[in-house]
């Protein structure tokens, strides 16, 4: 007889296909994911019973941990009273300058010119003319009975009519911060400084548009390559 | 087996042992044992401990089905445009109701999908989401110390404008933080490339241009133990 006793060759195939075991387990933790978390075998000092900013908290009846200013009080250095900077109104009307915290250099138009790609271009488009890919969407979803759910999209207003070129800077400021109809508020994201710098990189769009139209053929035509057309 | 039944004679005889023959293959089966299972449990503890295995692909189930490849990917939205405190705070902040709102207002405020962010809207509670990217609490991170020094959202978070469900692609161990501080030039970009997560530091810029990056804004992350360590 040469091969081993059938009870040994059967405790080495148990033990082989045993081994197999971890190494696939391993295979399928690596290839796949997982939406249970990790099993922290040892804890270290991993989750430490402290509140970091965003973590829930049971001690409080809204559950967070980060806690709002109680109501009615100021903190000190937003007092906020110079309402030129912060409201965008000068002498009881929209301020038609730009305050001297946000002067119209090269610096603040580069700034506004990365603020506007964040946060406006999406729905108003790369110019301005209200054709972004959002505003895009949002009337083919509203045009889909089976997508629409609801759906009443306004399309969002050119920055180029004459109504909103004839605006003052301030108004435009308050269109930011507060929102105007249905369009939302953008000052718990947008700094003040930045508020005003997108303002001005406004302003620069539409005085290049309006230079454009008056030079192109196809008057009253949306140029949407007219970042190249520059001189 | 022969036993002492099968032998004529007095008892007393003793009676010699002789091994089976299968007893040869003893010993080659316990030097291959002994060069196989050594090599086997290396691999395992290395693989089954390894912070790949455990830490990369956890996708937990969120409260809202939100998906960043229709809004970051298909609708091109700026990670800023949520994650809008990235660039100045150690935290990148996971966006309040609010933000949806600007949208969700008006884009399918029916949907089923979206009933907890109107449960949310209307009660002001917060909207339960699930942490994906987790460091234990004794290390310190900052993000705008990576993203304004030209280290891309791609680099440590994946395509994630290609993910229904967000989940994590990088092990987030001290050794793979390490492996970047210690040769950060790889994995650089220009500021304004940052949030476009389809560039590739490697493929898309020369070894000459991310010298250039290295060198112009003199940057040395630290291997300081106090640097993460505080
Ligand atoms: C979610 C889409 C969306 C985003 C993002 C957006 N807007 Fe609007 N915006 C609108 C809509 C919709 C209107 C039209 C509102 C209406 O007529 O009901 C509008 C109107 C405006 C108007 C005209 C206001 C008036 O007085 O008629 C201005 C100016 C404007 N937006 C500027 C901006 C700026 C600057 C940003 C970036 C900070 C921005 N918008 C971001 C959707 C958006
Ligand atoms: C429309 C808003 C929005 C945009 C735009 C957006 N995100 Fe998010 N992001 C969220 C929300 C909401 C969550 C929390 C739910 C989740 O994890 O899916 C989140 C979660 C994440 C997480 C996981 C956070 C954790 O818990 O660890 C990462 C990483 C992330 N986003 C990266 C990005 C990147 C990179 C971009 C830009 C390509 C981006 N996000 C764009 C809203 C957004
Ligand atoms: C800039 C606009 C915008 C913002 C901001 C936005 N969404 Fe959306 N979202 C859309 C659009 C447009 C669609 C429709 C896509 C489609 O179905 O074609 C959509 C679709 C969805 C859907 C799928 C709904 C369904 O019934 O299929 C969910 C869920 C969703 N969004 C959640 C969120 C959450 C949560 C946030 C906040 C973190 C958010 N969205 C912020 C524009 C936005
Ligand atoms: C150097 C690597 C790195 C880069 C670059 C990076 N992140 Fe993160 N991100 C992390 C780590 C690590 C965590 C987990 C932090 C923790 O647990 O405290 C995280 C967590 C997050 C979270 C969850 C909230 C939080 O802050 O804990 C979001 C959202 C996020 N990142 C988005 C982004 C976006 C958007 C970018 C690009 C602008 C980005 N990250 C760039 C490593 C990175
Ligand atoms: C892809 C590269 C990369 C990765 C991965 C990375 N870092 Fe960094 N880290 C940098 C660079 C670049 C700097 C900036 C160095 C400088 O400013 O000279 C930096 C700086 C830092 C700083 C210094 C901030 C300060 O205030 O000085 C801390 C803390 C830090 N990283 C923590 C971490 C931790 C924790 C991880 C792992 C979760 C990590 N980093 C992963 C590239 C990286
Ligand atoms: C670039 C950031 C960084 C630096 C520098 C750093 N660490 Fe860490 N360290 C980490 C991270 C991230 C973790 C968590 C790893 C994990 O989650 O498995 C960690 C974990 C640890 C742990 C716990 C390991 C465990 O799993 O129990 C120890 C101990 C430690 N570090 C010691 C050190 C010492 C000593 C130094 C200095 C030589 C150092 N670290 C420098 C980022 C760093």
């Amino acid at each position: 007889m040469n091969t081993l006793p059938r009870p040994f060759l059967f405790v080495l195939i148990g033990i082989a296909i045993v081994a197999m075991i971890p190494p696939v387990i391993i295979m399928r933790m690596r290839s796949t994911n997982q939406t249970q978390p990790r099993i922290h075998w040892i804890q270290d000092m991993d989750n430490q019973p402290k509140f970091r900013a965003q973590h829930a908290n049971s001690l409080f009846a809204d559950g967070r941990a980060m806690r709002q200013p109680v109501s009615g009080t100021v903190a000190r250095g937003e007092l906020r009273a110079d309402t030129h900077f912060f409201q965008g109104i000068a002498n009881d009307a929209w301020a038609t300058m730009f305050p001297d915290q946000a002067r119209e250099t090269p610096d603040l138009l580069a700034r506004g010119q990365e603020q506007f790609t964040i946060y406006c271009t999406p729905c108003h488009g790369p110019i301005g003319y209200g054709d972004g890919p959002v505003n895009q969407r949002a009337l083919a979803v509203m045009g889909d009975p089976a997508r629409s759910k609801g759906t009443t999209w306004v399309e969002p207003k050119s920055i180029h009519d004459a109504d909103i070129i004839a605006q003052p800077v301030g108004q435009l400021f308050n269109t930011i911060t507060n929102g105007v109809r249905t369009m939302g508020s953008y000052k718990s994201r947008i700094s003040v400084r930045d508020r005003w710098a997108i303002v001005a990189y406004m302003r620069e769009l539409q005085q290049r548009e309006t230079a454009n139209r008056a030079n192109a053929p196809s008057v009253g035509q949306p140029n949407n390559q007219s970042e190249g057309n520059q001189p | 087996m022969r036993t002492s039944k099968d032998i004529d004679g007095p008892l007393e005889t003793p009676v010699r042992f002789v091994f089976p023959q299968w007893s040869n293959l003893l010993l080659p089966t316990v030097i291959g044992a002994i060069l196989v299972v050594p090599i086997y449990a290396a691999l395992v503890l290395t693989y089954g401990l390894s912070p790949v295995t455990h830490n990369v692909g956890y996708m937990p189930i969120q409260p809202i089905p939100f998906s960043h490849k229709i809004h970051a990917g298909e609708l091109g939205l700026d990670c800023r445009y949520c994650h809008n405190t990235v660039e100045y705070a150690a935290k990148a902040a996971i966006p309040p109701t609010q933000t949806c709102m600007t949208c969700h207002a008006q884009v399918q405020p029916e949907s089923e999908a979206l009933k907890p962010l109107w449960e949310s809207y209307g009660e002001g509670t917060a909207i339960l989401w699930q942490r994906v990217h987790d460091l234990p609490d004794y290390v310190f991170f900052d993000h705008s110390a990576h993203v304004e020094r030209g280290v891309g959202c791609a680099t440590c978070h994946g395509r994630i404008d290609e993910m229904d469900v967000v989940f994590q692609t990088q092990p987030l161990s001290m050794g793979w933080c390490l492996e970047c501080h210690r040769d950060p030039e790889p994995n650089l970009r220009p500021l304004d490339e940052i949030t476009n997560l389809a560039f590739d530091s490697l493929r898309d810029q020369t070894a000459q241009v991310r010298r250039g990056l290295l060198d112009i804004s003199h940057i040395s992350p630290s291997e300081d133990c106090s640097t993460c360590h505080r």
